[in-house]
């Protein structure tokens, strides 16, 4: 296998105007929560929260462009919300290989970005398979 | 374990990674006798499997198996 047990990967993200405007042009989920300033106070947020499935988009990327195969597919992939995530927050993104299964070429990412205030915003597993 | 313990085990998992409750696993049971154990769903129950027993296969005795008697029988092994 390519991927090694405890092998490690950081990457930055920013939620910046394209990915936010671009999410909402592809998928059309014009929630207030997420597009209207005072809506998204009035519930407690600082601001207009991103979609936290733009995070998805980020794990996409992670594992179709980062990895130092491109011979992978995702077979699952699960992601909790901790905190909220707003226009153009910067995140730093930690993954590592937990577990690996050489018999199917199984490889199992726990990941997590996390914010400038240090917080995590997001954590989760990924199984990946190597062809 | 036996046999039937590990049978039991195994069903649970079955349900568990392919979604249907009602799945009754024997140890003759194939692939072919369960509509949901297709060729992605297969990997998922072998990292599964690997991880409730805490074993290892290789590739090499997964595709040896004609049926879940002889995945257990693999497990019994370890």
């Amino acid at each position: 296998m390519i991927l090694q047990e405890n092998q490690a990967f950081k990457h930055q993200f920013k939620v910046d105007e394209q990915v936010y405007i671009g999410f909402i042009s592809v998928f059309e989920d014009r929630n207030s929560l997420h597009t209207d300033e005072e809506f998204a106070k009035n519930k407690g947020f600082r601001s207009k929260v991103m979609h936290g499935n733009i995070l998805n988009g980020f794990l996409s990327y992670f594992i179709g462009e980062l990895l130092p195969t491109e011979d992978v597919m995702i077979l699952s992939q699960t992601i909790n919300f901790k905190n909220p995530v707003y226009l153009d927050d910067v995140l730093n993104f930690e993954a590592v290989v937990t577990d690996q299964s050489e018999a199917v070429r199984v490889n199992t990412f726990a990941f997590k970005f996390i914010n400038a205030d240090l917080k995590t915003v997001a954590s989760g597993k990924i199984q990946i398979k190597e062809f | 374990m036996n046999k039937d313990e590990i049978l039991a085990k195994l069903t649970g998992i079955f349900h568990d990674e392919l979604d249907n409750d009602g799945i009754v696993l024997s140890f003759e049971t194939t692939a072919e006798d369960v509509e949901e154990w297709d060729s992605l769903s297969h990997i998922q129950l072998i990292v599964a499997v690997e991880k409730a027993f805490g074993v290892r296969f290789t590739s090499s005795e997964i595709q040896s198996w004609n049926n879940v008697g002889e995945m257990i029988d693999c497990i019994l092994a370890k």
